[in-house]
């Protein structure tokens, strides 16, 4: 494989990846926690997928809408059992209830799906196109497509209506955003219901190369994790920028030496960066105030 | 012994105990034993994820990873070399320790999100190495014939005896966490875990204790490995999986983060589930995310803590009783260090591009009480700050008691003999007021983990350090609130028991950070009393105030510190006659006219 292909394909995972951490840094920013379901959330929007092929067989493009609704309104319920009950405890609090809602909707799925991996139909049809050299894979370009059009539509909706300010207001500073008559809370149950609908229609696009099945969800929250990580602890931009060095990393090592070893060195390197820069390779360093 | 039982829920918790073990002896057969001793392995594995979860309050997802590890060194050593249980349950419990202390360099001075992060990555590579080394791990099904625990040439063969051999371990693990966190040395681990800023300011080293927390988990959690390999007689990747990260995880918070006895009870009880509840089976994560998923939400202290709290609404003990008042001593009286005690040249520092200190001079002369005054965001505290090592400084000297302390960490500070409180205050909520100062004594009484380990019976050096608290709360004015916890405190007297905290380490100098602030009149003067007659047993103070009627009378020399640089300095009354000092408070006269 091309070297340019190579690039292609890793650009294609990217823009994918790029949407699951879109979703984790915007519950990240507004409740300074970690949403640890949110790979879970990105499985819940393949098996939506699988779901809706066996009722009605159209192409998954057709089905985005629904499954993006469908699994905020998991993230929804997420915010409502397992982030509002605790929201005044600390951080570490959020962490473990958020887990154990990711191992609820990972035995969820195993019960009513079964242990085995299932295919996602592809957005709008399988097959190539041939660019001189390049092969370029159909739904790989609908990933593409579709998941610039969502991140377009993420950006507009944050930074130029007033319903984008107040979330970002509330994520900036809660109490201030509460005297300012923004009504907080539903705020942040907004946000948990964006960022589990990037994380779902990321689930309907991933799904169709690789597979949906119970436990998926772990390698992609580790994912996002590591994008935010890279891009600078909550940073979007920098989240969607860590997302596509992630996957240009995973294809390229995984062509020359193996997947395992792209995993394994994806390790290191984020320790690496962890060590010399712990505010993140884009992240500006910040003054804890005693 | 009398007042244990009726203490909290010992009692009960005993009897639960006792009689579920009983019953498994009496009435258990081959199948229930076996099953007995698995939850026995899982107990161990919580007991030790507790020191680093509980104790040092770190989410780490590594458990699981030396868990399996563990399993893997005894297992293979046993099938491939046919060494025997008692050479190869040390080494098991050495790799994953070794491992630990390699990790833990990188990965422990991480912020809670991304100590969480990197210590899963751990467990991934761990599984992914064990899962893609088919040579050595047999892969994916991992290895059968694990022979039995031989120790010292008996063969444990039948399962009741492999019930009991592991239950030993069990209670001589539990034992040992329990020692080391029952005394003085254990109580360092509440205050790092709630508020580390404040450990450090009383000598407390945050990051050992997490290190050493994080090293005996990887410890116990490779003993709780080894004992599964040789009780289930197969290795596989399956100990290292996330799965086992979940049950461990949920074991620990339904158990309670920090009791050694809800976490077997927990461990217990879970592994049973799908025993007792057939229908459970094919639940059973399930079951175990829902359990853990209610247990944060209404009880976050575990069915121990929840029970705990129970009686303590319904049938309320009495508190325990405070000591007698006494004096421990330890540090040696003044050491001659020169004319100044403290002396700073030319100290600034910059946030972003906001410049707080710039080039600041100052020298305390031994047994003063120095004032420090200055309009709200001129750097008072962002100066105390470098001072006690909490902030580095960008350029400039710090010399305290003849020693260069410029970028010493803050708790060497602090052990050198300069105490500190806070503008906004730092007490553990959940800590009588009692046990906040007491704490702080803990590195001058040589609190440490072999004598943690090595003390019989009452922990002396906590019940002295206890003495010397209700001491130092005497002299400050809030003994009569020594039992009571912390958060239930007014605000004034919270003030006074940080001071006595800072005073807990015996320094020789005193940082305070609005001491009278939220004090009433009659409060400010006997507080002003108080500190004036700490100065005559050679303490020198250093004084951050608004407050001038207090300040003024109190203070035998003052400095004005306005946009991060020394204004003046001089005597009070020098000080509130300067132009420059009228104008950094009261703005320019033609300001007024603007």
């Amino acid at each position: 494989m091309s070297f340019v292909q190579l690039l292609f394909n890793g650009f294609a995972l990217g823009m994918a990846y790029a949407l699951v951490a879109l979703g984790f840094v915007l519950v990240l920013n507004a409740v300074n926690a970690v949403n640890f379901a949110q790979g879970d959330l990105v499985m819940a929007g393949g098996y939506m997928g699988v779901a809706f092929a066996s009722v009605l067989p159209v192409p998954a493009i057709f089905m985005l809408p629904v499954v993006m609704a469908a699994v905020a309104l998991i993230g929804l319920l997420l915010s409502l059992v397992a982030y509002f009950p605790i929201m005044r405890r600390p951080p570490a609090a959020v962490f473990i209830s958020t887990i154990a809602f990711g191992v609820i909707l990972q035995n969820s799925y195993r019960l009513l799906f079964g242990p085995e991996a299932h295919a996602v139909r592809p957005l709008f049809e399988s097959g190539t196109w041939e660019l001189g050299t390049l092969i370029v894979s159909k739904q790989a370009a609908a990933i593409i497509a579709t998941a610039a059009v969502l991140m377009g539509i993420q950006y507009v909706v944050m930074e130029r209506t007033q319903f984008g300010r107040r979330l970002r207001a509330t994520a900036q500073n809660q109490s201030m955003a509460a005297a300012l008559g923004i009504p907080v809370r539903l705020m942040i149950a907004a946000t948990f219901a964006a960022g589990a609908a990037l994380a779902g229609a990321a689930g309907l696009m991933l799904g169709n190369q690789f597979l949906v099945h119970p436990i998926g969800g772990v390698n992609l929250i580790i994912t996002a994790y590591i994008a935010a990580v890279i891009g600078g602890w909550g940073s979007l931009a920098g989240a969607v920028l860590g997302a596509m060095l992630i996957a240009l990393f995973q294809v390229i090592v995984s062509a020359y030496v193996s997947y395992t070893a792209a995993t394994a060195m994806l390790y290191g390197v984020v320790l690496a960066v962890l060590f010399f820069r712990p505010q993140g390779l884009l992240g500006r360093g910040e003054a804890r105030r005693v | 012994m009398i007042r244990w039982l009726t203490a909290g829920v010992n009692a009960p918790l005993l009897v639960v105990c006792v009689a579920f073990g009983g019953y498994t002896v009496a009435f258990g057969n081959p199948y229930s034993f076996y099953v007995m001793a698995i939850a026995g392995c899982y107990a161990l594995l919580v007991v030790g994820f507790q020191f680093i979860f509980g104790h040092a309050g770190a989410v780490s997802l590594a458990q699981a990873a030396f868990f399996g590890i563990g399993a893997y060194v005894s297992g293979l050593l046993g099938i491939k070399l046919g060494w025997t249980f008692d050479v190869t349950f040390p080494l098991a419990i050495l790799l994953p320790t070794a491992l630990s202390v390699v990790v833990a360099i990188p990965v422990l001075k991480l912020e809670e999100h991304y100590f969480a992060l990197a210590t899963m990555g751990l467990g991934l590579v761990a599984l992914l190495v064990a899962t893609q080394w088919v040579a050595l791990t047999g892969g994916m099904n991992g290895l059968a014939g694990v022979p039995n625990f031989i120790v010292f040439g008996f063969e444990i063969k039948s399962r009741f005896d492999k019930l009991v051999f592991i239950w030993s371990l069990v209670g001589a693990g539990s034992l040992i966490a329990w020692q080391i966190m029952r005394g003085l040395y254990g109580l360092q681990y509440r205050i790092a875990r709630e508020n580390s800023t404040a450990a450090m300011s009383v000598g407390v080293n945050v990051s050992i204790l997490r290190f050493v927390a994080f090293v005996l988990s990887a410890a116990y959690a490779g003993g709780a490995g080894a004992l599964i390999a040789h009780q289930i007689k197969i290795v596989s990747p399956q100990n290292l999986e996330f799965a086992v990260m979940i049950t461990c995880l949920t074991m620990t918070v339904i158990g309670g983060r920090t009791h050694v006895v809800g976490g077997i009870i927990a461990a217990v009880v879970l592994v049973h589930l799908p025993e007792w509840f057939r229908v459970l089976q094919d639940y059973r994560l399930l079951a175990y995310g829902a359990a853990a998923l209610l247990m944060v939400v209404i009880a976050p202290e575990g069915i121990v803590g929840a029970l705990q709290a129970l009686r303590a609404r319904v049938l309320p003990e009495a508190p325990p009783p405070v000591p007698k008042p006494r004096v421990h001593t330890v540090r040696r009286s003044t050491v001659d260090s020169g004319d100044f005690l403290l002396e700073i040249q030319g100290l600034s520092k910059s946030f972003g591009g906001l410049q707080a200190i710039r080039d600041v001079d100052i020298a305390l002369t031994p047994g003063e009480i120095f004032g420090l005054i200055g309009p709200n965001g001129s750097g008072k505290t962002t100066l105390l700050n470098l001072i006690s090592g909490i902030y580095l400084p960008d350029r400039g000297r710090v010399v305290y008691a003849g020693q260069d302390v410029t970028r010493a960490p803050a708790y060497r500070i602090a052990r050198l003999g300069l105490g500190r409180t806070f503008q906004n205050i730092n007490l553990v909520g959940d800590m009588t007021a009692l046990d906040n100062v007491a704490v702080a004594r803990a590195n001058l009484t040589g609190a440490s983990l072999t004598r943690a380990l090595t003390t019989l019976g009452r922990d002396g050096a906590l019940h002295a350090a206890r003495e010397h608290a209700v001491h130092l709360l005497a002299a400050v004015g809030a003994d009569d609130v020594a039992g009571q916890r912390c958060d239930r405190l007014a605000y004034g007297v919270k003030r006074r028991v940080e001071i006595a905290r800072a005073l807990a380490i015996e320094p020789r100098l005193l940082l305070l950070d609005e001491p009278a602030a939220g004090l009433n009149e009659a409060e400010q003067i006997e507080l002003s009393g108080r500190l004036k007659a700490l100065t005559k047993d050679g303490l020198t103070i250093l004084v951050i105030e608004h407050n001038m009627r207090f300040l003024l009378p109190l203070a035998e020399r003052m400095s004005c510190l306005d946009d991060g640089a020394l204004i003046a300095s001089g005597t009070p009354d020098e000080i509130v006659s300067n132009p420059a000092v009228i104008e950094a408070y009261l703005g320019a006269p033609e300001d007024e006219d603007a």
